[in-house]
């Protein structure tokens, strides 16, 4: 017997007061153990300021997690690649009050730390802590988003290790192929931009871009903060009023003048990555998939874990366990506000490359080939409610989930109706799902590999375009 | 939730919301320890199975069975032949993963409490029938092949960590990766992996832990229907060899095309449950827990010589090693790097540490304690962690305590007496070697 509650919440805008919230709530009572699980209740408020608050208590553990979201994400970087990603990390450089060793000492301290970054979409700070020590940490948090200083100092130390680290990241195709599928992709609209830049944009970095980026885009009519834990509602509304609620940027805002345009992907093209000393290929192949506003997002992934996002999707089925080509096949839809990106990613020693490429090909036309059966539907529907629950089952990632509530527009009924949605799939529907949004055509490739083993079989999957690992960018 | 009062001694100290006697455990007679702890946050529960076997276990010819054993485990049984062990986990909404180390062997399943009886047949049959499959070892070699040559592929740093470690030990059979010798995985046949499975997968080897929206007496008795009838096996004979004391330092280089040089140390130290574990666990946060810690503090932040810097020291049944490890910033060489690193062990060798400092790694053993709780996951592993390496899962519950009484004393002592220069092996990572 358990129970869970849930809270629908209507946000109010005041202009009067220091705060208001109107909510809603239902309770909702559940009778055995395959309940339907649901969003906790939780609370919003916006204050005078225009800060958008959420608040959720969950007392299971003594500690809060804390997550701030601005909107101010790498595809407003312009010009200066990795703009927004150093501006995320330059907040914790210093402020008014405190250096930039007050702040790690403070956070680790208390046994805490402070993680600030930057995504396509958004930039944010994340840390928790234990509840008690909620006094201590909040005036930091708030001198970090409202006084930072950012110290030349400081920045000039960062920037030499920064661009050093860029060419140390391509010392593992896995953790840079990403940037250069989405370069591959995008070219030069906002999507297209690595987050965290490259070297000549790094080095250009200075303390005069940094700020006008932060006073641009980190401000409280952009800004969420999504608190989860062990607390009391009013009492955190209170205290964050007290040390927020007078947050104000006073230069004028920016308007949005972001352009984004997929380019018209005409042919087959292949983006080969020459690494002279790579033993595998790490690819990527794909197109272009869903926003974040897409209403069908849980369609999809339903589809996406048969092909490739469960251990038997078809795609680990084929290249890791029938051939033995790789550790890992798989795929994914990466949805961002305004564009999406859907590809197959996997690796395979250098002599595999052209059976390992062809046979993801194959088994991805098996989608559009022969489509999907009933009970390949059924058993996915089971896989992903079955592993649903656990995805917000920290403070963490409920705290996650609101955010992203804020800058996608996320709604409620995404986990309370995530049954209902998956339960609502046909063999049909899925076969239309299929057609609707995985690229069949024109497919786009990343190779990353030696180039001089891999340039001819490159050619067989389209136009190719070579460019050495050691170049700056991607 | 169940617990949700908040007792409170401290700033600082507190209960946690689950207490130790909140896990529960019953021994099968096969000799199969389970423990159990209800938890319904979530309408989910796991399973983990911790089997006292793990590369230590091997011997040359034979390295890295332990892991290729792990990914057999999911190739084929009586009841369910190849492939259907995921198949119908993952039908009935589970999900599955394995992990090997030198020490041990783990096995997850994750699933809709709805679906614990499935779990459990899945289980028992592969414990106790588990089949071989000519063509399936075949398939999975290439797997591990492509596991270990990724691993090395994306990170020089695990090639050097395979490299000093083998050079850090001469006998004890800590000496190899978990991963294997490429020859090795190459090599091993069907009757390696029949020898293995009956030497060391008994139910009396093995323990087993449960946690999420379960009910005790529902798992004692699918317990006692599908593990029980499973017979106990012979005790594995246990490992005699002992590492002798190293009486020299030991250097190496790796050769490989890197944009800066790697560095890793290593010193022997003793393994958990020895009298000084927690100071050497609490030093290993000292130094590089966070960015307040001493060696990215000094060495990263403050003196730029590194872009990355750390420490590690991890659970072991043996005496094992203390790792330093980092990458050069660039135009730094590997010999300033060891440098600074050997300067930041002086310090503490030197002047120990502060009486704030304690209490911060004090603080963050707490609060990793408390991340830890927040998962039915990490409570099911920390239990198994702790039962095994520490020989009660009780002491995971002590463990805020234990650190509460290591003094800043105790943690120079540990330094004094271990980081020496007899007791160290460096190795260095680099296109060319320092001349």
């Amino acid at each position: 017997m358990k129970k869970f509650l849930t809270y629908a919440s209507v946000m109010l805008n005041s202009f009067q007061h220091f705060l208001v919230a109107a909510v809603f709530s239902f309770l909702f009572l559940s009778s055995n153990s395959n309940a339907q699980f649901k969003l906790p209740r939780y609370e919003i408020v916006t204050l005078d300021n225009g800060l958008t608050i959420y608040l959720m208590e969950k007392k299971d553990v003594p500690i809060i997690s804390f997550s701030v979201l601005f909107d101010a994400g790498a595809i407003k970087d312009g010009e200066t690649k990795g703009l927004s990603s150093f501006t995320a990390e330059a907040l914790k450089f210093g402020t008014k009050n405190y250096s930039k060793d007050q702040i790690d000492s403070i956070f680790n301290f208390y046994g805490s730390s402070l993680n600030t970054y930057a995504r396509l979409d958004y930039s944010g700070l994340y840390t928790e802590f234990m509840k008690n020590d909620l006094d201590k940490l909040l005036p930091v948090i708030k001198d970090i988003i409202t006084n930072p200083t950012f110290p030349e100092e400081e920045i000039i130390k960062r920037k030499q290790r920064w661009v050093a680290e860029l060419d140390q990241a391509k010392e593992s195709p896995r953790q840079v192929i990403g940037a250069y599928y989405n370069n591959f992709l995008f070219t030069d609209s906002p999507y297209g931009n690595p987050v965290d830049g490259i070297k000549k944009t790094i080095e250009a970095v200075d303390r005069k871009a940094i700020s006008s980026f932060y006073l641009d885009n980190v401000r409280s009519e952009n800004c969420a903060i999504a608190v989860v834990g062990d607390f009391d509602s009013d009492k955190m509304k209170s205290e964050l009023t007290n040390e927020l609620g007078s947050w104000k940027v006073t230069t004028p805002r920016l308007i949005n003048d972001l352009r984004f345009t997929n380019k018209n992907l005409k042919e087959p093209a292949v983006y080969l990555i020459n690494k002279d000393n790579a033993t595998e290929t790490t690819f990527m192949i794909g197109g272009f998939g869903v926003p974040m506003s897409n209403q069908e997002q849980i369609q999809i992934d339903v589809i996406n874990t048969i092909l490739g996002g469960r251990f038997t999707s078809w795609l680990n089925d084929e290249l890791r366990v029938n051939a033995g080509y790789t550790y890992g096949a798989r795929s994914r839809f990466a949805s961002y506000k305004t564009a999406g990106t859907f590809y197959i990613s996997t690796f395979t020693a250098t002599k595999n490359t052209e059976p390992a490429i062809d046979l993801a090909i194959k088994t991805y036309n098996r989608l559009f080939e022969k489509g999907i059966d009933e009970a390949t539907l059924k058993s996915a529907k089971n896989y992903v409610k079955g592993q649903f629950p656990p995805e917000y089952e920290t403070a963490g990632s409920l705290a996650g989930f609101l955010t992203q509530k804020y800058i996608y527009g996320l709604e409620d009924s995404y986990i309370n109706d995530f049954e209902k949605t998956v339960d609502g799939m046909t063999v049909e529907s899925a076969n239309e799902i299929i057609k609707k949004y995985f690229p069949k055509d024109n497919l786009q490739y990343v190779l990353v590999g030696k180039g001089d083993e891999i340039r001819n079989i490159a050619k067989k999957y389209g136009k190719v375009i070579e460019k050495n690992i050691s170049e700056d960018g991607f | 939730m169940k617990y949700i009062l908040i007792f409170f001694i401290s700033a600082v100290t507190m209960f946690a919301q689950v207490k130790a006697d909140d896990v529960k455990s019953f021994t099968l007679k096969n000799g199969m320890k389970i423990f159990v702890l209800e938890d319904s946050s979530i309408p989910n529960a796991n399973m983990y199975f911790f089997y006292k076997v793990g590369s230590r276990n091997e011997y040359v010819g034979i390295t890295g069975i332990s892991h290729f054993f792990e990914h057999m485990m999911f190739n084929g049984a009586k009841k369910y032949g190849p492939k259907q062990f995921d198949r119908v986990m993952e039908a009935n909404g589970g999900s599955n993963n394995a992990y090997t180390s030198e020490n041990i062997t783990a096995y997850t399943d994750w699933f809709p409490s709805s679906s614990i009886e499935v779990m459990f047949d899945l289980e028992a049959d592969r414990i106790a029938n588990l089949n071989f499959d000519p063509k399936m070892i075949e398939s999975e070699r290439g797997v591990i092949l492509s596991e270990r040559s990724t691993g090395l592929e994306n990170n020089p740093l695990e090639q050097l960590w395979q490299e000093t470690q083998a050079t850090a030990f001469i006998a004890h059979s800590y000496q190899w990766p978990v991963i294997g010798w490429e020859s090795d995985i190459k090599s091993w046949t069907k009757e390696d992996l029949e020898n293995y499975f009956h030497t060391y997968y008994a139910p009396n080897n093995c323990i087993v832990v449960i946690s999420g929206d379960v009910k005790l007496n529902e798992v004692k008795k699918l317990a006692e229907k599908y593990f029980e009838p499973i017979p106990a096996g012979p005790k594995p004979r246990s490992l005699h060899t002992v590492e002798p004391e190293q009486t020299g330092e030991k250097r190496l280089f790796v050769k490989r095309e890197v944009p800066t040089p790697y560095i890793m140390m290593t010193y022997h130290v003793p393994q958990n449950g020895s009298e000084d574990y927690y100071s050497l666990d609490l030093l290993n946060s000292i130094l590089s827990e966070g960015e307040s810690s001493r060696l990215y503090n000094s060495i990263v932040d403050n003196q730029q010589l590194a872009l990355e810097v750390g420490s590690m020291y991890m659970d072991a049944f043996d005496p094992t090693l203390f790792f330093f490890y980092g990458i050069c910033n660039d135009g730094i060489t590997a010999a300033q790097l060891e440098k600074a690193i050997l300067d930041e062990v002086d310090k503490i060798i030197k002047d120990g540490i502060s009486e704030s400092e304690l209490q911060k790694v004090k603080n963050q053993k707490l609060m990793n304690f408390y991340k830890t709780t927040e998962t039915i996951n990490g409570m099911s592993n920390t239990i198994g962690t702790y039962e095994l390496f520490f020989g009660d899962y009780k002491k995971m519950f002590s463990a805020p305590d234990d650190y509460k009484k290591v003094t800043a004393e105790d943690i120079k002592n540990v330094a004094v007496k271990y980081f020496t220069k007899q007791n160290r092996t460096v190795g260095v990572l680099n296109t060319e070697e320092a001349q």
